[in-house]
């Protein structure tokens, strides 16, 4: 398995380099202009001054390797001497800086860090924890009501988008009822009792609005899972074995089922890190999703790319948890 | 003009002699939405209104506007004229001088040579700064002494006031950008994020394009102000919820630009926590006429001066046009209180808006007919005016726009009723508004019979507006496509007053002067002014001293800003 | 001693009137279209110590009732007595007590075992649900029972995918053994493994038998193993048992045309053959059985009596029953 994980890694490198490679590409060749947001009284000349200064004058294969230097050697490089305080050149390091702010874009992800995995991660956290025993329930009394009810709950928390719950909720308990902040702060720091109260009010709308997203989605692979282990035949060996019924669902039933639905939930977190673009603007949560969203707007290339570039590490990277988790859940399953 | 500024003066005093009471910091917080957030505290750096009026709150100029468009000095003691001899009798230079007592936040005090240093920072070649026209023609910025700095020009500059004055070109600290010249702008992450400045509040906590933490500057020059002891500068979401947030939720005291449909905004504000305030700048929607031919069959030269339009160089089709608009349905339809009707092509500030043209204000499709029969174009049986075999039929194109499309399906219902055949097309604002030579769909190009945009002028002074619509601004194969004369209009009375007005100084002179290049333009054939567009902004009721500001920083005040108890 | 006898007289299982209907749900509401009759008025009884064999075509409902019997369904109506007791209305708690008596072992046995235990707690579970064993007396109970069925001890901590599928029937029939039962459902125990395996296989549970004294009810579709087997077989048919007798007699002198059909395809030991009868056309749906008799659509003795009477199950003497109009009395 280790072996097996190691080789994994080393596979990534080029997959890695290849997608960067690509998205930077895509950039490129997309039609963004960093100053194209600026007003019409700014003249072309200086316009085309304020590209040069962002480093567009030079080809592309050259702005790509400066990129990849900048991420791949100065940021490892700057965080190993933020740690150590030791300074291996004398010369600053030039790190990935954002267009638009002017900011490291690194130290503006960490920024972002927090209230995306408090909020996004959460809202995924207690997706979970709801869809589960609902896909459970739904499957051991199909048909049911509960079922039937469960069936259309999900479809409605799969189908009606983000912005239309989150406005809903902002309408009703907002503006109507007056009980907790359409506006997120994120410089609330929890101290305590009052401050840990202010952080869960604040969070309770973003995270149920993005919970009942995901708990849709996962409440139907839960669902799905279960009634196709309820029907095998190791099942009805459990019964005949003369075990208890919560036994059989929850011992025998459970534990197969979850193998897929956890490997789904795996692939599922590298969104976590993405953010939750619409959710967050909803709510100001200002998370990497609004991040990467301000940056696309503003044309700022190397926030988008190094971003994107994160984005697609983690997939690459839970790809192989995954499959990991895989192997660790079902015997069946061996990599050598 | 003097009156106006002793009254302004007065309601100032006014103003003050209420808060008088008040001291630095009693009011605690206020709290700020602006839905595009802040990016960088520095207007050199981005020309973002939300960076430059979020960097407004702690850079200060020598001087500001007023909601009025009067200057207002802020760093500098007085306001440098002819008569007081701060402006050379040449007018090649201008000298400020710096308020004795004032003090960087960081209590060192404000010299000449951070003037210096601030041109020097923007003009750098290397440094990419978005405001280098402000600059424009300085050839030299010199301390005369410690307080008193000298700007020179290249040519007479009959309206100097645009080097250090105004929201985007203030004066930054020597010290701390010090290494930051060039090259190295960008890298002073410190000092773009959180400048020491002479405002009423200094950063302490900058979360890029989320929220900055501002404070009350300790050093601040009026010991009782601001009355708020920090400012939180929210940024994030969409217009119509950040208004909501002020109106109904009264979770923020004020809502930068509340570009929301009239009818929603009007519900929130129904719920009675906060009011809808507007300031009117220059920006103008207007038609643009091309006075040349863009028939396709003309290939290469299509939309050049080699041929002049079949129809719509004569001014009494155009004035027949904008006879047929209804304006105040356009502003009540799109607009709201962020817009207003209008015949002029510059709007504001109200003592250079041309009196002598509302007769556009109300519709007049009688007239319009007349208009359209006296000069010959006959209806034809199909509803369309023709004349000498030459239908009157329109091309009509503006970028994709939800409010932009509603008001040219209205116009075009409106021209039909006159005979006007229209076709009505839009396209991406990217593409549009790109000035890409290589595409034939930008506003430049005008491969239509008439195009609607919006344009403006920064600060209050139209000379180099106005400079747009001489004959040698026409874009052209020539030019790369190139120029601000978009309608192509071309009239040697017009080039010559234009030139007169760069040798006219004085306040009042200059704005007669630039209501007589008004008034040529609106009554030739180039264009049609449809609706001056105001910013609108949020503010609760709680909120006091707002006075919004189209001119400079709608936080340009923000030091008398105060809670109403 | 005389009870002993008199238990030895009563039957282990004795079933009567047992019916399994599975209701059928169509459309957009789910209504209730009609009821598949899988088991329907079925009765026989199993001496302790007995191996009744239970044949027909795939989907005569078999399987069914062997899960029936040990109350894998809510069967719709009749009784089930094990040991004398009718297990037919218990449910729940009361149902589970009577679970370890009786157990079953599945023809598929790579599906039977749950892929994510390990063989030594398959075999263990139900002892910890039943007898709360210590962990001494627990692994010295699956070390017995692996013995028993020939498996390695060191097999007990891996899973079942690792075993062949021979193995893999030993660990369901160890598991079946654990509780002691005196009754097992075979349920087509060696359809699913290779020929070569399948002798074993059966050896073992002869043996197992002879060694517990077990008592079997042996459902398969394979005539020649059930002959190998059985003391008696069962002859079912849409549901219904068509005929039943003892072994030699069945297979010899086979009383119903079906019957008769079944064996005709069954090689003779010695290489003797008989006459092939070949059944035309396929077994009716059994949402709508025809009327009469279920086997008069293929039956080649069909006639008119056939259409508008069902035969009853008739006792022919010498523990020989049958349900045609043909055989009203004894053979010549």
């Amino acid at each position: 398995m280790l072996a097996y994980a190691v080789r994994r890694l080393l596979f990534a490198i080029p997959t890695l380099l290849v997608i960067s490679f690509i998205i930077f590409l895509i950039l490129d060749l997309a039609p963004s202009d960093p100053t194209a947001n600026l007003p019409l009284t700014i003249p072309q000349d200086v316009r085309q001054q304020i590209r040069l200064s962002l480093g567009l004058g030079e080809p592309m294969h050259v702005r790509y390797l400066k990129w990849l230097y900048q991420f791949a050697v100065n940021e490892p490089m700057h965080a190993l001497e933020q740690l150590t305080g030791h300074h291996f050149s004398a010369t600053p390091r030039v790190r990935v800086l954002s267009w638009q702010t002017r900011s490291p874009v690194v130290d503006l992800i960490l920024q972002r860090l927090p209230q995306t995995l408090w909020v996004v991660g959460l809202s995924y956290v207690v997706g979970i924890l709801i869809a589960i025993p609902i896909g459970i329930v739904s499957a051991v009394r199909q048909y049911s009501w509960f079922d039937q009810i469960g069936t259309f709950v999900s479809m409605v928390g799969y189908s009606v988008p983000t912005f239309f719950t989150g406005l809903l909720m902002i309408m009703l308990f907002s503006v109507h009822l007056g009980w907790l902040p359409s506006i997120y702060d994120t410089n609330l720091r929890v101290t305590d009792v009052a401050s840990f109260w202010a952080q869960v009010k604040q969070m309770i709308m973003p995270v149920m609005v993005l919970a009942l997203f995901n708990a849709a989605q996962i409440s139907r692979y839960m669902r799905a899972s279960m009634l196709e282990n309820l029907t095998q035949d190791y099942v009805r060996t459990a019964r005949a074995k003369g075990m208890r019924e919560w036994v059989v669902v929850m011992v025998h039933v459970l534990r197969n089922s979850l193998i897929p639905v956890v490997t789904v939930i795996a692939l599922g977190v590298p969104q976590i890190f993405g953010g939750a673009i619409i959710t967050e603007q909803i709510f100001r949560v200002n998370g990497l999703g609004q991040l990467l969203i301000t940056g696309i707007q503003g044309a700022d290339i190397p926030l988008v790319q190094t971003l994107t570039f994160l984005f697609a590490a983690l997939i690459v990277l839970f790809n192989l948890i995954a499959d990991l988790l895989y192997g660790m859940l079902d015997p069946r399953i061996r990599y050598d | 003009m003097r009156l106006r500024h002793i009254l302004t003066g007065a309601s100032a005093a006014a103003l003050m002699a209420s808060a008088a009471h008040a001291e630095r910091g009693a009011d605690g917080q206020v709290n700020v939405l602006y839905y595009q957030a802040i990016s960088i505290m520095t207007p050199y750096l981005s020309s973002g209104t939300k960076d430059i009026d979020g960097a407004a709150l702690v850079l200060e100029p020598f001087a500001r506007f007023d909601p009025d468009g009067h200057l207002v000095p802020y760093i500098a003691q007085e306001i440098p004229t002819l008569e007081n001899g701060g402006i050379s009798e040449d007018l090649k230079s201008i000298t400020w001088k710096i308020k004795p007592d004032i003090l960087w936040s960081d209590g060192t005090p404000v010299t000449a040579a951070d003037a210096i240093f601030s041109w020097k920072y923007c003009t750098d070649p290397e440094g990419g700064c978005a405001q280098a026209p402000y600059y424009d023609d300085v050839t030299d910025v010199e301390a005369i002494d410690d307080k008193t700095v000298k700007v020179t020009f290249s040519v007479p500059k009959p309206y100097p006031y645009t080097a250090f004055v105004g929201a985007q070109s203030p004066i930054i600290q020597a010290k701390q950008f010090a290494d930051c010249l060039g090259a190295n702008a960008p890298s002073c992450t410190e000092a773009n994020t959180m400048p020491i400045g002479t405002g009423p509040f200094r950063v302490t906590d900058f979360k890029a394009n989320d929220v900055v933490t501002l404070e009350a500057n300790p050093n601040y020059r009026d010991p009782a102000k601001p009355a708020f002891a920090t400012l939180v500068l929210k940024g994030g979401g969409d217009a119509a919820s950040a208004a909501r947030a002020v109106l109904e939720t009264g979770e923020f005291d004020y809502a930068w630009n509340a570009q929301v449909e009239p009818e929603i905004l009007a519900q929130m504000a129904a719920a009675g926590k906060g009011e809808i305030i507007s300031a009117f700048g220059t920006l103008l929607e207007r038609l643009h006429v091309n006075q040349t031919d863009p028939a396709p069959a003309l290939g290469e030269e299509r939309s050049t001066v080699k041929h002049p339009h079949p129809f719509l160089t004569d001014p009494d089709v155009t004035k027949a046009l904008s006879l047929a608009i209804d304006r105040e349905i356009l502003v009540e339809t799109g607009y709201g209180e962020a817009g207003r009707p209008t015949c002029n092509l510059v709007p504001a500030p109200e003592y250079q808006n041309s009196p002598n043209n509302d007769w556009c204000l109300k519709q007049d499709l009688d007239q319009a007919n007349k208009l359209l029969d006296d000069a010959g174009w006959a209806m034809g049986a199909d509803g369309v005016r023709a004349k000498d075999g030459q239908r009157l039929s329109i091309l009509y194109q503006t970028s994709v726009n939800s409010v932009r499309q509603a008001a040219q399906a209205l116009i075009k219902q409106w021209w039909n009723e006159i005979g006007v055949e229209v076709e009505l097309r839009q396209i991406d604002p990217a593409v549009f508004f790109g000035g890409d030579p290589g595409s034939p769909d930008t506003l430049q190009k005008f491969y239509a019979d008439v195009e609607m945009y919006a344009d403006n002028f920064e600060g209050t002074d139209a000379e180099r507006y106005l400079g747009q619509w001489v004959c040698g601004e026409i874009p052209s194969p020539e030019t790369a496509w190139q120029g601000g004369n978009t309608s192509r209009f071309c009239d040697p009375a017009y080039d010559a007053a234009r030139a007169e007005m760069s040798t006219t100084t004085g306040d009042e002179d200059r704005a007669k002067m630039t209501i007589r290049l008004n008034d040529m333009i609106v009554n030739s054939a180039a264009i049609i002014p449809l609706i001056h567009r105001g910013r609108v902004s949020t503010k609760s009721k709680t909120l006091g001293g707002v006075e919004m500001n189209a001119f400079d920083s709608e936080l340009w005040n923000v030091a008398d800003w105060y809670r109403i108890k | 001693m005389l009870s002993a006898a008199r238990a030895a007289r009563q039957p282990l299982l004795s079933v009567s009137g047992l019916r399994m209907h599975f209701p059928i749900f169509k459309g957009l509401l789910r209504r209730q279209v009609g009821t598949v009759k899988a088991v329907d008025d079925v009765g026989f009884d199993i001496a302790r110590g007995e191996v009744l064999g239970l044949v027909g075509e795939s989907g005569c409902g078999k399987s069914t009732t062997g899960r029936a019997i040990l109350r894998l369904y809510d069967i719709t109506s009749g009784r089930i007595e094990l040991e004398g007791e009718d297990i037919a209305p218990l449910s729940g708690a009361a149902l589970r007590a009577v679970r370890p008596r009786m157990q079953m072992i599945f023809q598929d046995p790579q599906a039977s075992l749950n892929p994510r235990m390990t063989v030594g707690s398959i075999i263990a579970e139900p002892l910890d649900e039943h007898l709360r064993p210590s962990r001494a007396e627990r692994r010295a109970r699956v070390f017995e029972l692996m013995d028993a069925v020939g498996l390695a001890r060191g097999f007990a901590n891996r899973y079942p995918h690792e075993f062949s599928g021979g193995q893999r029937q030993r660990i369901g029939i160890a598991r079946a053994l654990a509780l002691n039962p005196a009754f097992i459902v075979c349920d087509e125990p060696i359809a699913a493994l290779d020929v070569s395996i399948q002798a074993q296989v059966v050896n073992l549970l002869e043996d197992l038998r002879a060694a517990f004294g077990l008592t079997y009810l042996f459902i398969s579709h394979d005539l020649s193993m059930v002959r190998h087997l059985a003391d008696r077989v069962a002859v079912m048919y849409l549901g219904k048992i068509v005929e039943i007798a003892p072994r030699e007699a069945l297979y010899r002198f086979p009383l119903h045309p079906y019957t008769e059909a079944l064996i005709s395809a069954v090689p003779e030991a010695g290489g003797r053959r008989r006459a092939r009868i070949v059944l035309r056309g396929d077994v009716p749906s059994p949402l709508r059985p025809p009327s009469g008799c279920a086997f008069r659509t293929r039956c080649p003795k069909v006639f008119d009596r056939c259409h508008v009477e069902t035969p009853p199950l008739t006792d022919l003497g010498r523990g020989r029953r049958a349900a045609c109009h043909l055989v009203g009395r004894p053979p010549a």
